[in-house]
């Protein structure tokens, strides 16, 4: 049975006319990294509330159809129980901070500490947590003396100490410098290599490219199309809908007009351009 | 900048080793017995002979010293002059300041409020010398304190220095575009108004994502919190919490009999 399962999710923020995701359905297997596409509006953002239980327990508003994961529905749990199964982790990473506690190590035994976890077993898992991260040597800082990169991989980790089922990013990267954006892709990588799901918003098309197992695209609301990355980066449907690609893509399929590129499949990646290019010649 | 907005320095004395509760004991037990007991002199004898030697053994007295010079002392006179030239009562005018007059009661008893408030203001400086602020609130949380009340006090103390930067990027950007910050007071106040907007409405939508934040760490979970830091808590800690009681009572008893 899929970990997470939408059925017909329709939803609509109170005061609002038109609805912010529209018949959405989704089934989502252990160990898939997902990653979602779209524009301002188009819907990410309240998919990954709904995903993470703040749709509609936090942010209220009018919903209908379900959402499961691992077989208990979101309409039957109470949010403090759902965010154990769900980590949710967004953009800004100063606003992650909690702001109750002094150091890093404190910072990431919050969650812990919320949930009852015995003190014994909080030390060890927090070490873990932060090993996997990589920012063991942080320990003893302060969260807000640190940069952003370094304090986005300490809301990941914050998260991950929980443990949770399933992982859900709400454009993590955007405000990472490339250094940045590098620290936090190889953790997700990392996580999803030892069996993490993760739901991540993200616009850095080659980085999908490279990682993810599934993209899906929203427009309205609604799912306009998903798949493989490499098909739906490349597909029609993305760029007359108005989605940014990325540049070896729209250089190969100038290209292709020009009959320079002869492969069927466009790149998305520098890697997979080159190669196309090389086989040309 | 300041990383963060807290007085505590780390070092190790019997002061800081003891529980923060019987620390916080401690300063309601100054504050009562110098506010009640029924004695001229007591308000500067404890500050005198107790509340600077405890300064010693806390191994801060530098930085109450600091303290006490630059806030205590000036707040204490400040409170001495207007209790003095304002409380209309005595005959015996000691000195007059235009038509102002300092009698030798209104001399006394402003003595009395202005010592009290040294007390006072000392006792509470020396707690947060030798107190962690999140020691303190992880103890009184343990012993019931509701854990939003405390999250709110340490959060408010991590995020106002922060707030203060982000008031002085404000400031430097509406001052690039023409905002007037340096002449006449009346313009100068009038240069606030643009700052607060920005800076409040700014701090609204970040709550939001705060609440997001803690609430995805499960702060609201209705199961006990633990704690990753054990505060000790000794049967000497027990004692000296109970004499602290006693000798509170006692001085409100003593107040009350006389």
């Amino acid at each position: 049975m899929a970990l997470v399962n939408i059925q017909n999710l329709t939803y609509k923020y109170p005061l609002t006319k038109t609805p912010a995701l529209q018949n959405i359905n989704l089934q989502i297997e252990q160990g898939e990294f997902i990653s979602v596409i779209g524009a301002n509006g188009a819907g990410k953002s309240t998919l990954c509330y709904a995903l993470a239980g703040f749709v509609p327990h936090f942010f209220k508003g009018e919903i209908s159809g379900e959402i499961e994961v691992d077989g208990v529905a979101s309409s039957k749990s109470t949010l403090d129980e759902w965010v154990v199964n769900v980590g949710l982790a967004f953009q800004n990473p100063f606003n992650q901070i909690s702001g109750a506690k002094y150091t890093v190590f404190e910072e990431i035994a919050f969650g812990l500490e919320n949930a009852g976890v015995p003190r014994e077993q909080m030390q060890s898992r927090v070490e873990e947590a932060m090993k996997l991260t990589g920012i063991s040597n942080l320990a003893d800082r302060s969260p807000y003396s640190l940069s952003g990169g370094q304090q986005q991989r300490v809301a990941l980790t914050s998260i991950l100490v929980m443990q949770p089922k399933l992982l859900v990013l709400d454009e993590p990267t955007s405000q990472m410098d490339p250094i940045g954006t590098r620290e936090v892709f190889s953790v997700i990588h990392n996580l999803t290599q030892s069996g993490m799901t993760v739901v991540m918003v993200e616009h850095k098309v080659e980085w999908i490219a490279h990682f993810a197992t599934r993209v899906i695209a929203l427009k309205d609301g609604s799912i306009l199309t998903e798949g493989k990355p490499g098909d739906v980066l490349t597909s029609d449907v993305l760029t007359k809908n108005g989605f940014g690609v990325s540049r070896y893509t729209s250089v190969a399929r100038e290209a292709k007009k020009q009959g320079l590129w002869k492969k069927e499949k466009l790149p998305v990646t520098l890697f997979e351009a080159a190669e196309g290019f090389n086989r040309n010649a | 900048m300041h990383e963060r907005l807290s007085f505590y320095i780390k070092r190790d004395s019997v002061i800081h080793r003891l529980n923060p509760l019987t620390k916080l004991v401690l300063v309601f037990a100054f504050i009562g017995v110098a506010f009640t007991f029924p004695w001229y002199w007591m308000s500067l004898s404890l500050f005198l002979f107790v509340l600077i030697p405890l300064a010693f053994v806390a191994k801060v007295s530098r930085e109450y010293f600091f303290t006490a010079t630059r806030l205590i002392l000036p707040a204490a006179g400040f409170l001495f002059l207007m209790q003095a030239l304002f409380q209309p009562i005595g005959e015996e005018i000691i000195f007059q300041f235009y038509f102002l007059d300092a009698t030798r009661e209104s001399l006394a008893f402003a003595f009395t409020i202005a010592a009290r408030i040294i007390v006072m203001i000392s006792a509470f400086t020396l707690l947060l010398l030798t107190t962690h602020p999140s020691e303190l609130m992880s103890d009184l949380t343990r012993r019931g304190l509701p854990g939003q009340f405390a999250y709110v006090i340490i959060s408010t103390l991590q995020i106002l220095p922060q707030m203060q930067a982000k008031a002085q990027t404000i400031i430097a950007a509406q001052r690039s575009r023409g905002l007037d910050t340096e002449s006449t007071f009346l313009k100068r106040a009038g240069s606030v108004l643009p700052l607060v907007g920005p800076l409040v409405f700014g701090s609204l939508v970040e709550v939001e994502e705060r609440a997001i934040a803690i609430e995805a760490r499960g702060f609201t979970s209705k199961k006990e919190k633990t704690s990753l830091h054990e505060v000790p808590d000794t049967v000497t800690d027990k004692t000296i919490r109970w004499v602290l009681i006693i000798l509170i009572i006692l001085s409100i008893s003593l107040n009350l009999w006389l």
